[in-house]
């Protein structure tokens, strides 16, 4: 840090009061929210805070003047923030911007027009930010880390306060999109439904008048949390509607998207080309495709264990699992094939005993009785049309679309 | 235009009855971690936002943020809070009987059966105990504990030995347990022994079915494990997961309880097999679901019991569609494990698999038929449309399992 002089440092705290209070009596929202976004790191913010740190008295400035002084119950407490945001210490900069937050609050809610909405947005992302960091720090300190949920609480307050009839409203995405980020870090995203219901039922939201950047990032996430309940065609349009209208240079953005959609398409059938997964370095995927294109169960099975971390951890692992179905199906399919080659009248009864030979060549080593059971279960889930007769142990396939195509929908569950 | 998307039923395994032992099966879901239902609140949008802040300080939330908190921790959060606790107990001597009464006055101990020993804040309240009694029924601490009625460690090994051998029943061994946990709760030794005691616990209740207490060991267990005391930590983490597999219907519990997993416990036979049971469970293989079952490592099989009634149900409702035009009903009870047998082998000598199996089919709408050769078919076809998930006939009346501790004492023998 250069030497800075008191009077240097008082020169530039007193230049912030002014920026702030101009800010406010000009409507500024695009200099007000310069002025809050701790986690830049802007020069101006961190050269603020180091000034604030040699003057040591800024509270007696903030009330010099009726101009500053008015913003005093926000601006003191994010001057401390600054304070101990410079010197490292997160703990103490969270606490003091939820204080500084929770007094923006109810100023924002008598501020007559939406002018500061921008301004609402920094404050709703640096609280979250600054939740994490902090939690962080007391993880690495052994203690409890509870900051994020109380930013959560905290947004709750903000969705609350934009949940009007009044041109504020349009903030509402945004703040849920925090709120999801929120509950998808800390696991508990069974608390997005009650946020969700409210944006999708209340009559003040009209979903389409939300900017496009939220109803990106809110499909992204209500699209992941179908793809939990493993509901595909809704998370196939809410997914497909986030890779619609995401920006095509975003390419973090698309992968993101892709990462999730992929396995949700492929539960309905639908391949993706290859060069899809090479532009977006999704290879995960590579050798799943290949498995449900050639029917080769050992291939999926392999490509599960290999990236089974990493599919656990992203949460597509049971819809990837479940893939196996399509692959049995696929390898009924081609036995059938060549059956139907070598002799057409035959070629709708297959026995069972050559299942299970296929699946040994392909190193599958499964008892007669457990293939009867995958057959029964490709019957009752549609994925093989006919019967299967016990006591001949023969599957008698329907002479019309033995192996019917998902055309877009899930398999029966 | 308007956005709206209809909201997905929840899937009906909901509804279906638990198997016969589980009575007490209701306090499962109360130890997960994950509450699962938010309040479905009528209130009008502000009104519920400028609520959330005053739900966000009841006691049942607080409750809910220390396991959530956990989950993020990903338990470091754990061996965080023993120490956090350990501090605040320095100087307790001194403040003794002043601490105590104030807490006496402050605490309001919850009698409704379900809370565990260890929720009483013992901090203040440690002890060295002097009693030698090896056998010593339990009594809920009212007062500050006397130390001639507290067990020294010496003493609560040689009371777990007795337990251990005993031919009592589980309620004297529950009650024997229990005494023996708040005495080493009481005189804060965590230690080997402490987790023999609560694995002991665990064990006897999971044979008896009272999953509400081996709920409270398993929490319990999970905190000495992490606190790095040895114990049977995989046979324990295989029980975990077949809790999440056979009851949650919730995925993200299922995959994130997977993804916790570490490579080495994925080696283990317990786990292994618990891991196999949910692939089998997952995919709706009955014939691997009942290998599992018949061949299972430690007690493994009484936790699939509390699933084997529903596996059952799955297996013949697909055998019923796929399966033309009839199926023996001894395949069925082959495959279905009706046919147990000690040692190992799935033929059903003494016919007495059949017998249940038909029994089975009969108290669920299965239309059944004898062949020429005298062999009883399941006609797959009429049972499709006929087949149903029965009553249960052991449901307590006012829907709380926990009570129905007559019927629970009725099937236990002294």
């Amino acid at each position: 840090m250069a030497y800075l002089s008191m009077g240097e440092a008082h020169r530039r705290i007193t230049e912030y009061l002014n920026r702030f209070s101009d800010a406010v009596s000009f409507q500024d929202g695009a200099s007000l929210k310069q002025l809050l976004s701790v986690s830049s790191n802007s020069p101006s913010l961190l050269s603020l805070a180091d000034s604030l740190n040699v003057f040591q008295d800024a509270n007696r400035l903030i009330k010099q003047s009726e101009k500053y002084s008015q913003f005093g119950e926000i601006i003191a407490p994010f001057f401390r923030c600054m304070q101990s945001y410079r010197t490292g210490n997160l703990l103490d900069a969270y606490h003091a911007f939820e204080k500084a937050a929770n007094a923006f609050l109810p100023e924002f809610r008598n501020w007559e027009s939406a002018w500061a909405l921008e301004a609402l947005y920094v404050v709703a992302y640096e609280i979250r930010i600054l939740a994490e960091r902090a939690d962080r720090e007391l993880a690495f300190n052994g203690k409890s880390p509870e900051k994020l949920k109380g930013a959560g609480s905290f947004l709750m307050k903000v969705f609350g306060v934009l949940a009007g009839k009044g041109p504020k409203r349009v903030g509402a995405l945004y703040v849920t999109c925090q709120l999801f980020k929120i509950y998808f870090k800390l696991g508990t995203v069974n608390l997005c439904r009650s946020v969700i219901r409210s944006i999708e039922t209340a009559r003040i939201f009209d979903f389409e008048e939300f900017p496009k950047r939220d109803k990106v990032t809110y499909m992204y996430y209500t699209g992941r949390l179908e793809v939990f309940n493993e509901n595909f065609p809704a998370a196939d349009h809410k997914l497909s509607y986030a890779l619609m209208h995401c920006h095509p240079h975003n390419e973090a953005n698309i992968r993101m998207i892709l990462k999730y959609l992929i396995p949700v398409k492929l539960s309905i059938g639908i391949l993706p080309k290859d060069w899809l997964l090479e532009k977006y370095g999704l290879v995960e995927y590579n050798n799943v495709i290949q498995a449900l294109k050639r029917g080769d169960l050992r291939l999926l099975r392999e490509a599960l264990q290999e990236h089974e971390d990493r599919f656990l951890r992203s949460g597509v692992f049971l819809v990837l699992e479940k893939l196996e179905l399509q692959v049995y199906q696929r390898l009924l399919k081609k036995i059938y094939i060549i059956q139907k080659q070598r002799d057409p009248s035959k070629a709708h009864q297959m026995k069972l005993e050559v299942i299970v030979k296929a699946l040994k060549w392909l190193e599958i080593d499964m008892d007669l009785d457990e293939v009867e059971c995958i057959v029964a279960i490709l019957i009752y889930k549609n994925l093989v049309k006919g019967y299967f007769a016990h006591k001949s142990k023969v599957v008698v396939l329907s002479k019309q679309d033995p192996f019917p195509k998902l055309n877009s929908k899930p398999v029966n569950s | 235009m308007k956005f709206s998307l209809p909201e997905k039923k929840l899937p009906s395994k909901n509804t279906q009855r638990p198997a016969k032992r589980q009575h007490l099966a209701g306090g499962l879901n109360a130890a997960n971690n994950d509450a699962s239902s938010d309040s479905d609140k009528e209130q009008s949008l502000t009104a519920y936002y400028s609520s959330a802040i005053s739900i966000a300080n009841t006691p049942e939330e607080k409750k809910r943020r220390e396991s959530r908190s956990k989950r993020f921790e990903k338990g470091q959060g754990h061996r965080a809070e023993i120490n956090y606790l350990k501090q605040k107990n320095a100087g307790a001597g001194n403040l003794y009987s002043r601490r105590a009464s104030a807490l006496m006055i402050s605490k309001s101990f919850d009698d409704s059966g379900s809370k565990a020993v260890e929720d009483i804040d013992w901090d203040a309240l440690t002890v060295k105990g002097t009693c030698q009694e090896i056998e010593k029924r339990y009594l809920r601490l009212t007062s500050a504990p006397d130390p001639s009625s507290v067990r020294p460690e010496e003493v609560l090994e040689k009371a777990l030995l007795m337990v251990q051998n005993s031919q009592k029943n589980y309620l004297y061994k529950c009650d024997q347990l229990k005494s023996i946990r708040q005495d080493l709760t009481v005189q804060r030794i965590q230690n080997q022994l402490t987790v023999k005691v609560y694995e002991t616990h665990a064990r006897l209740s999971l044979e008896a079915g009272d999953l509400p207490e081996y709920n409270q060991c398993q929490s319990q267990l999970k905190t000495l494990y992490a606190e790095g005391i040895e114990g049977c930590d995989m046979e324990f983490a295989a029980y975990n997961l077949l809790c999440v597999i056979l009851h949650s219907n919730n995925n993200r519990d299922l995959v994130s309880s997977m993804s916790r997993l570490t490579e080495g416990s994925k080696k283990d036979k317990a786990v292994k097999h618990a891991l196999a049971v949910r692939a089998a469970v997952t995919s709706g293989n009955y014939v691997m679901f009942f290998r599992l079952y018949e061949d299972a490592p430690n007690l493994n099989s009484c936790l699939m019991d509390l699933y084997v009634e529903k596996m059952r149900y799955r297996a013949v409702s697909c055998m019923s569609r796929s399966y033309r035009p009839t199926i023996p009903v001894s395949y069925i009870a082959r495959v279905l494990g009706f046919c147990r047998t000690s040692d190992g082998n799935d033929e059903d000598s003494d016919g007495s698999g059949l017998v249940e199996c038909l029994e089975w089919m009969k108290a669920h709408g299965a239309c059944l038929a004898s062949d020429d050769g005298g062999e009883i078919q399941l006609d797959t076809k009429a049972s499709s449309s006929s087949l149903y998930m029965p009553e249960p006939e052991d449901a307590v009346a006012h829907g709380d399992a926990n009570l129905a501790v007559n019927d629970f004492l009725t099937r236990t023998s002294l």
